[in-house]
C-alpha cells in the first residue's frame, strides 16, 4: 500500500467560496399565508374527493408564485430556483393539492429551455422513468417528427399528476437519437384517472397518436435533468409535510392526557418526538442545500442524497408520528394523513432508495478512498 | 429549533486544505492505524504539532494563548482530525470544554495557569463525573468536599474516568453542602485537582475488551486549594450543564466510524465491487453529507451568539445513533468473523466498532437524557 502525496491530498480540496444564494422572505411568507388561508382541513379533503382544488389553484396563479423560476422572457415570473423550492416546501407543509412542481420548475421549465409555446391553463410533465444506468423521458410512449415542427406521440405514459386537469402534457422524448422536447394539447389524449395513495392524481395517459409541438431539448435539459429537477422538487415538498408532521405530534402529545399527564412527558413517546423532529430538520437541510447548488448549477450530488436521505427519513418519521399519535391519527378526521400519505407516495417519485443509492454509489467509489471525506464536504464540486 | 444552512467561507475553505495538508504530511493515508474518533491515541508530540499551528485552544481568546478563531474554524479541525483518525486524544477534553470552562467561570489567575499551556497542547484533563452511584441522575453525586484552611478535603470515588493515568487534571463535580429537599442541583462545585495529588489514587477499571480507559479514581482527604475552585461554590450544576453543550453535537458524535469505511473503500479498490457494496458506500455519503449540514450549523448558531442546546442534542443523539448504524450496515456486509487481529486494517477497525461503540450512545450523557432534554425544547416545557 502506498502513501498518496500530499499534492494529492490538496489537489481534491475545493477552495473557491461560490456566491450566497438568497431567498427573498417575502415570497415565503407570503406563500405560507396565502396556503395557510386556504390549505384547511376540509379544503384538503375536499380536494381529494374531486381529484383537484380549481380554488387553491388559482388564488396561487394570481400571486405569480406557479411560474416561479421560469424566465420573464418566456412568460414566467422569474425569480431563483431556490425561491421555487421555497415555495414548494410551504405546497407540502400546507398539503396544498396542487400541481405546484408540474407548471413550474418542471413543465414550464422544459417549455421554457426548449422555446415552445406555454398554453394559459396548467402545464403537467411526464415523469421520466429510471432505467439500468439512466433515465428514460417518455415512459412507454415515442415520438415522431412531422417535416412542419409538429410530433406525434403514441403509446402510455403512466402516474402523470394531475393529467385531468392540465392543458398540456409535456415530455423529454428519444427521437432518432436526439432528446426532444414534446408538448401535447391533453385534449389529444385519452386521460384514465388514478389516484396517488393520498388521493393526489396520478393520471394514465394513452396517446394514440396526439399532435403537438416539438423542439431539441438543449444540453442539460435531457431525461435525467428533468429526473434531477423532479427529485429535489419532490424532497423539497416532502422537508414541508415532515416538518408539519412533526409539529402537528408535538401539539397533540402534549394536549393529550393520559395517566394523569401528558403523553408528552413518557420517555417511551419522546424518543419518538426527538426522532421526527431530527428527521425534520434533516430533510429540511438537504431540500435548502440541494436546491442551492442546484441554483448555482449541476448538483448530481446533492440532489442525490438529499432525496435518498428524505425518502429514508419520510419511513422513519411517518411510523414514529403515526405511532406518538396513537388511534387518533389513523382516522380520517385528524388531520395527520394528509402529511404521512403524501409522504408515502413522494417517496417512491423521482427515484426510490435503490436508484440514488446506487447513484451515490458511483460517485463514492469513482472519488475513492481519498476522496470519499471531501466528496462529503463539497459535494458535487468534489467530483472534478 | 431552527439549522440555517450553512456553508464554509473562502478563508474556511483555506483552512480546511491547510489542515489536509498537514494531516497528508504527516499521517499519509495507508500508513498509520488510524483512531476511532475521538476515542484517540494520547500523543504529547502530535498535540504540540497541532498547537503550534494554533490548532489547540484555538476558539479561546488570543490574551490567554488562545487564536480567537470561530467554532466554525474548530469544527473544521476537527472534523478533518477525526476523519482522518489523527491521535487527539491527549488534549481532547481540554480543547473541547475545558478550556471553555476556565475561560467562561475561571479566575485571571486560573485563566493564566491553565489556558496558555492548553493552549500549548501540554495538558491533558480528565472529567470527574460518574460515581458508583450517580450515572445519569448526576446531581446525586456524593463525593465531597469539605472546607479547611485555604482550601477543601476531598473523599469518595470517582469511576469509569477515562485517561486519568494519562493525563494531568482533573475537572471534577463535588458535592460541598449536603443535598437540599427539593433542590438537588444545589451544594456542587466544579475544582480543578492535579491527578498527582497526595491520597489521589488511580486504578484501572479495563474496558471490555481489555484495554486500558476507564479508571477509578479515589480521594483519600486530598488537599485542593481555593484557588482551585472555579467559579462560585454552589454553582456547580448550571456550570457543569453549560460545559455538557460544549460536548455536544460536534462531530465527534457522527464520524468515529469513517476511517473504518474510508479504509474498507481503500481495500476495496481496484477489485470488482458487488452492487450491495458500492450503494452502502453511497447511502453512507448521503447521509454523512445530510448530518455534517446539520452539525456544522449548530458550530455556526455558536458564532452568532445562539445557545443552540436542543439543536446540539438533536444531533448528537442523532450522530451517534448513526454511528452505530454505520457499523451494523458494515457487519452485514461481510460474510465471516473477523478478529481484533486480523491482517487487514479494515478488518481490525470493524471489530473495534462492533466493540467499543455501544458506549457511544452513552459517554456524555446516554441518548435517553439527551432525548429528554431535546424533547422538552421541542415542547416549551420547562427543564
Amino acid at each position: 500500500m502506498t502513501a498518496a502525496p500530499s499534492n494529492h491530498i490538496a489537489r481534491i480540496t475545493v477552495r473557491t467560496a461560490p456566491e450566497p444564494v438568497v431567498v427573498d422572505e417575502l415570497i415565503t411568507e407570503t406563500a405560507d399565508r396565502l396556503f395557510g388561508e386556504l390549505c384547511t382541513h376540509e379544503a384538503v379533503q375536499a380536494a381529494e374527493d374531486i381529484g383537484g382544488a380549481p380554488e387553491i389553484w388559482q388564488a396561487f396563479c394570481e400571486t405569480g408564485f406557479d411560474l416561479i423560476a421560469v424566465p420573464e422572457n418566456a412568460g414566467g415570473s422569474g425569480g431563483t430556483l431556490a425561491e421555487a423550492i421555497e415555495v414548494l416546501r410551504l405546497v407540502g407543509y400546507h398539503s396544498a393539492p396542487i400541481p405546484a412542481a408540474e407548471n413550474g420548475i418542471l413543465g414550464g421549465w422544459l417549455l421554457a429551455e426548449a422555446g415552445l409555446e406555454r398554453p394559459d391553463g396548467l402545464v403537467t410533465v411526464i415523469p421520466p422513468r429510471a432505467t439500468e444506468g439512466g433515465w428514460s423521458g417518455g415512459g412507454t410512449c415515442s415520438v415522431s417528427l412531422n417535416g412542419d415542427g409538429t410530433a406525434v406521440l403514441s403509446g402510455e405514459a403512466h402516474r402523470v399528476p394531475w393529467a385531468r386537469s392540465a392543458e398540456a402534457i409535456v415530455c423529454v422524448c428519444e427521437c432518432n437519437g436526439t432528446s426532444m422536447v414534446v408538448s401535447v394539447p391533453a385534449s389529444e389524449c385519452t386521460i384514465t384517472p388514478l389516484p396517488n395513495m393520498a388521493g393526489e392524481p396520478r393520471d394514465t395517459v394513452n396517446f394514440d397518436g396526439a399532435t403537438g409541438q416539438a423542439a431539441p431539448a438543449p444540453t442539460g435539459v435531457e431525461a435525467g435533468a428533468l429526473a434531477q429537477r423532479g427529485a429535489l422538487s419532490r424532497v423539497a415538498l416532502m422537508a414541508g409535510a415532515i416538518e408539519k408532521m412533526c409539529q402537528l405530534t408535538v401539539s397533540y402529545t402534549n394536549e393529550r392526557v393520559q395517566f394523569g399527564r401528558p403523553v408528552a412527558r413518557f420517555q417511551a413517546v419522546q424518543q419518538h418526538l426527538v426522532w421526527a423532529a431530527q428527521d425534520a430538520a434533516l430533510v429540511r437541510m438537504a431540500a435548502e442545500v440541494a436546491a442551492r447548488e442546484a441554483t448555482r448549477g449541476d448538483a448530481p450530488f446533492e440532489i442525490a442524497a438529499a432525496k435518498l436521505v428524505a425518502n429514508q427519513a419520510a419511513a422513519r418519521a411517518t411510523k414514529a408520528c403515526h405511532q406518538a399519535h396513537g388511534a387518533m391519527g389513523m382516522t380520517q378526521e385528524y388531520p395527520l394523513h394528509h402529511f404521512s400519505r403524501r409522504l408515502w407516495s413522494w417517496r417512491k417519485e423521482y427515484g426510490s432508495d435503490a436508484h440514488w443509492s446506487a447513484v451515490l454509489g458511483e460517485m463514492a467509489t469513482g472519488v475513492g478512498a481519498d476522496g470519499l471525506y471531501p466528496l462529503i464536504t463539497s459535494g458535487t464540486a468534489a467530483l472534478g | 429549533m431552527r439549522f440555517t444552512p450553512t456553508e464554509l467561507t473562502g478563508p474556511e475553505l483555506d483552512l480546511q486544505a491547510e489542515v489536509r495538508e498537514f494531516l497528508a504530511s504527516e499521517l499519509p493515508p495507508g500508513t498509520h492505524e488510524p483512531c476511532l474518533g475521538m476515542a484517540a491515541d494520547h500523543d504529547r508530540q502530535f498535540s504540540a504539532k497541532m498547537a503550534a499551528r494554533g490548532w489547540v485552544g484555538m476558539a479561546l481568546p488570543s490574551r490567554w494563548g488562545g487564536s480567537d478563531r470561530t467554532a466554525v474554524q474548530r469544527f473544521i479541525v476537527v472534523e478533518e482530525m477525526l476523519r482522518w483518525g489523527a491521535p487527539v486524544g491527549h488534549h481532547w477534553v481540554a480543547d473541547r470544554q475545558t478550556g471553555n470552562v476556565i475561560l467562561k467561570f475561571g479566575t485571571d489567575e486560573q485563566r493564566e495557569r491553565f489556558l496558555p499551556p492548553i493552549c500549548r497542547g501540554e495538558l491533558g484533563f480528565s472529567i470527574g463525573m460518574s460515581e458508583p452511584d450517580s450515572g445519569s441522575d448526576l446531581a446525586s453525586v456524593s463525593t465531597r468536599a469539605e472546607r479547611a484552611d485555604d482550601g477543601w478535603v476531598v473523599n469518595g470515588t470517582k469511576i469509569w474516568t477515562s485517561n486519568a493515568h494519562m493525563n494531568d487534571w482533573f475537572i471534577c463535580l463535588l458535592r460541598t453542602a449536603p443535598m437540599e429537599d427539593g433542590n438537588k442541583h444545589a451544594g456542587l462545585s466544579q475544582f480543578l485537582i492535579d491527578l498527582r495529588s497526595p491520597g489521589l489514587e488511580i486504578s484501572p477499571i479495563p474496558f471490555l475488551d481489555g484495554s486500558h480507559h476507564f479508571n477509578e479514581v479515589t480521594f483519600h482527604d486530598v488537599f485542593v486549594p481555593d484557588i482551585n475552585v472555579v467559579g462560585q461554590p454552589g454553582m456547580g450544576w448550571h456550570q457543569n450543564t453549560t460545559e455538557m453543550a460544549y460536548e455536544r453535537g460536534g462531530p465527534d458524535r457522527w464520524l468515529s466510524p469513517f476511517s473504518t469505511v474510508e479504509q474498507l473503500l481503500r481495500e476495496a479498490s481496484g477489485t470488482p465491487m458487488e452492487d450491495a457494496v458500492s450503494d452502502l458506500f453511497g447511502e453512507l455519503a448521503a447521509r454523512w453529507w445530510g448530518i455534517r449540514n446539520l452539525s456544522l450549523s449548530v458550530a455556526r448558531l455558536i458564532d452568532e451568539g445562539e445557545a443552540p442546546s436542543v439543536e446540539s442534542a438533536l444531533v448528537k443523539e442523532m450522530g451517534t445513533r448513526y454511528e452505530q448504524e454505520v457499523v451494523e450496515k458494515l457487519v452485514q456486509l461481510i460474510d465471516e468473523e473477523y478478529s481484533p487481529e486480523s491482517e487487514s486494517l479494515f478488518e481490525r477497525l470493524l471489530a473495534q466498532c462492533v466493540v467499543t461503540f455501544p458506549g457511544n450512545t452513552i459517554r456524555g450523557g446516554t441518548i435517553e437524557i439527551l432525548r429528554s432534554v431535546a424533547s422538552k425544547g421541542l415542547q416549551g416545557l420547562p427543564a
